[in-house]
């Protein structure tokens, strides 16, 4: 039962294809440009703001990472635009919900990456004289950010992945666009591969030049023998 | 003589265990002080005292003429920004060395004249020279603190001290963390700092050391002074018991002398 390829019908609607692709990039690269800072934000408050506001951020962040993602954007989408009476668009509730789904995300991150941080590097900044904003910025994140690493290219590709939900409130992303070229030319096989080769090569791609980076890093000797 | 540093009835308590009880020293200039200490005495918490890393529970703390903190209605507030600036004036020196493993060594000595004291970069590079050449590692100013050994390491945390030109330095068993042929090199470096005039505070094991380097030795017992004196008369002729037995438990340690032929 030879099935009869045929990878013109995708080429030709390439255009659309590479559309959603750009959208796809878009919420995924706003998410994680917005996304990363409140992580960090809400990682910093979460360890050490007192506890009126620890425990609403801890809520915060474990609420997004409790519920699924689609009920999240739906949400936001659906929900929110009653309570406040503004219309949202998609893409700009899709960019709301993965950023904050994400930020939950990263501050979870960013709060390992920081307390598994030595306390005598705590203890030598402040025999320096640094207070507690200068020790995080000068010698605990630093060495924070660098060992988050892998933890973070994770995260990233996960919310990539994650995003391809904003099709169901027709946000026009690549999976959403490979589905309408699907429809309109009965070739589901060929564009659904070539839209998951996307994803693959993207994802791919970033992960080998995280993992050079990393081991770019790793030789400017990044533990202090005992 | 001037007075560097003043402690007056420091009383420290964890929970409800009162470390140190009352503890008073005053420091002259230059003068090299060791304490000495069975493990559990008080040691490391009366030099984190000094440079507030803990808070006393009461007592004071006179940094060259200036007491740390104001006292209000019989107790003491401190205010994080003073006591930031006093540990500028302190230096300390941690047994497992706490370099900052992602800066060279040259940037790990300007890190504290650089991000707390502003000092401009001519003056920056001026003390990270000066005091990586005094410590005998002016070569090594463009390698990562995991590319020394430890004793090397433990050289660039003493420069990196020196670096901030503090009133005193703080050593608390600066070589215990290290293989013991590396003791030796980080002890010649204290003692030349001794030399220079340098005012310390050192906690050591090393009682041999103790003997050729300090002016004073303080034997703290159970949170207390319990001896102090110069060093023979604490280490050779030392009067209390709880002395007497600290050193014979040492002495048990001694090496046999060494058969050269
Ligand atoms: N942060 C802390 N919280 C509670 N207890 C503490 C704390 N720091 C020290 N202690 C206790 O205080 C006592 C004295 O500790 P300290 O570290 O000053 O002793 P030391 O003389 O330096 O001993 P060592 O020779 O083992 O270093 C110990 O019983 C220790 O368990
Ligand atoms: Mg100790």
């Amino acid at each position: 039962m030879g099935y009869d390829w045929d990878f013109w019908v995708v080429f030709r609607e390439f255009g659309l294809l590479m559309h959603g692709l750009i959208n796809t990039l878009k919420v995924t690269g706003l998410s994680l440009t917005f996304g990363v800072p409140l992580g960090l934000c809400l990682a910093l408050l979460r360890l050490y703001g007192n506890w009126p506001i620890r425990v609403p951020v801890g809520i915060i962040i474990e609420f997004f990472r409790a519920t699924p993602p689609i009920a999240q954007l739906f949400w936001f989408f659906f929900a929110l635009p009653i309570l406040i009476g503004v219309e949202i668009d998609p893409f700009k509730a899709s960019v709301l919900t993965f950023s904050l789904q994400s930020s939950a995300f990263f501050a979870e991150v960013f709060r390992g990456g920081i307390v598994s941080i030595d306390k005598g590097q705590w203890e030598a900044a402040k025999a320096i004289g640094m207070n507690r904003n200068k020790s995080l910025k000068r010698i605990i994140l630093p060495q924070a950010v660098k060992r988050m690493i892998p933890a973070f290219l994770e995260r990233a590709i996960e919310l990539m992945k994650t995003t391809t939900l904003v099709g169901t409130i027709s946000y026009a992303d690549l999976l959403y666009e490979a589905n309408t070229i699907a429809q309109s030319t009965y070739r589901s096989l060929e564009v659904f591969t070539v839209a998951a080769g996307i994803y693959f090569v993207i994802i791919f791609v970033c992960s080998i030049g995280v993992r050079q980076l990393e081991r770019r890093m790793a030789r400017t000797g990044e533990t202090t023998a005992h | 003589m001037t007075t560097v540093l003043s402690i007056q009835n420091i009383h420290k308590i964890f929970g409800d265990l009162e470390v140190l009880k009352g503890i008073d020293v005053n420091v002259e200039k230059s003068e090299t002080i060791v304490i000495l200490g069975a493990s559990g005495s008080g040691k490391s918490t009366l030099l984190r005292c000094i440079n507030f890393m803990e808070v006393p529970t009461s007592g004071r703390i006179v940094l060259s003429g200036k007491t740390i903190g104001k006292e209000t209605a019989g107790k003491v507030i401190y205010n994080e920004a003073e006591l930031n600036a006093l540990r500028t004036r302190v230096g300390m020196v941690f047994q497992h060395f706490n370099l900052f493993p992602h800066m060279t060594v040259r940037e790990n000595v300007m890190e504290g004249p650089r991000t707390v004291l502003k000092c401009d970069k001519d003056e920056c590079g001026r003390r990270a020279s000066k005091y990586l050449d005094k410590v005998g590692l002016g070569w090594k100013s463009e390698a990562y603190p995991s590319q020394l050994s430890g004793g090397q390491q433990q050289r660039v945390a003493i420069a990196r001290a020196l670096a901030m030109e503090p009133d005193i330095m703080l050593f608390d068993e600066a070589t215990s963390a290290l293989d013991p042929e590396l003791v030796g090199e980080v002890l010649e470096t204290i003692k030349e700092l001794a030399d220079e005039g340098m005012t310390m505070l050192i906690v050591t094991h090393e009682l041999g050391f103790a003997y050729t380097v300090a002016d004073r030795v303080l034997f703290l017992s159970e949170g207390r002074i319990l001896e102090q004196g110069t060093p023979a008369e604490v280490l050779v002729y030392p009067k209390q018991d709880g002395t007497k037995n600290f050193l014979k438990g040492h002495g048990s340690f001694r090496l046999p002398e060494p058969k050269l032929d």
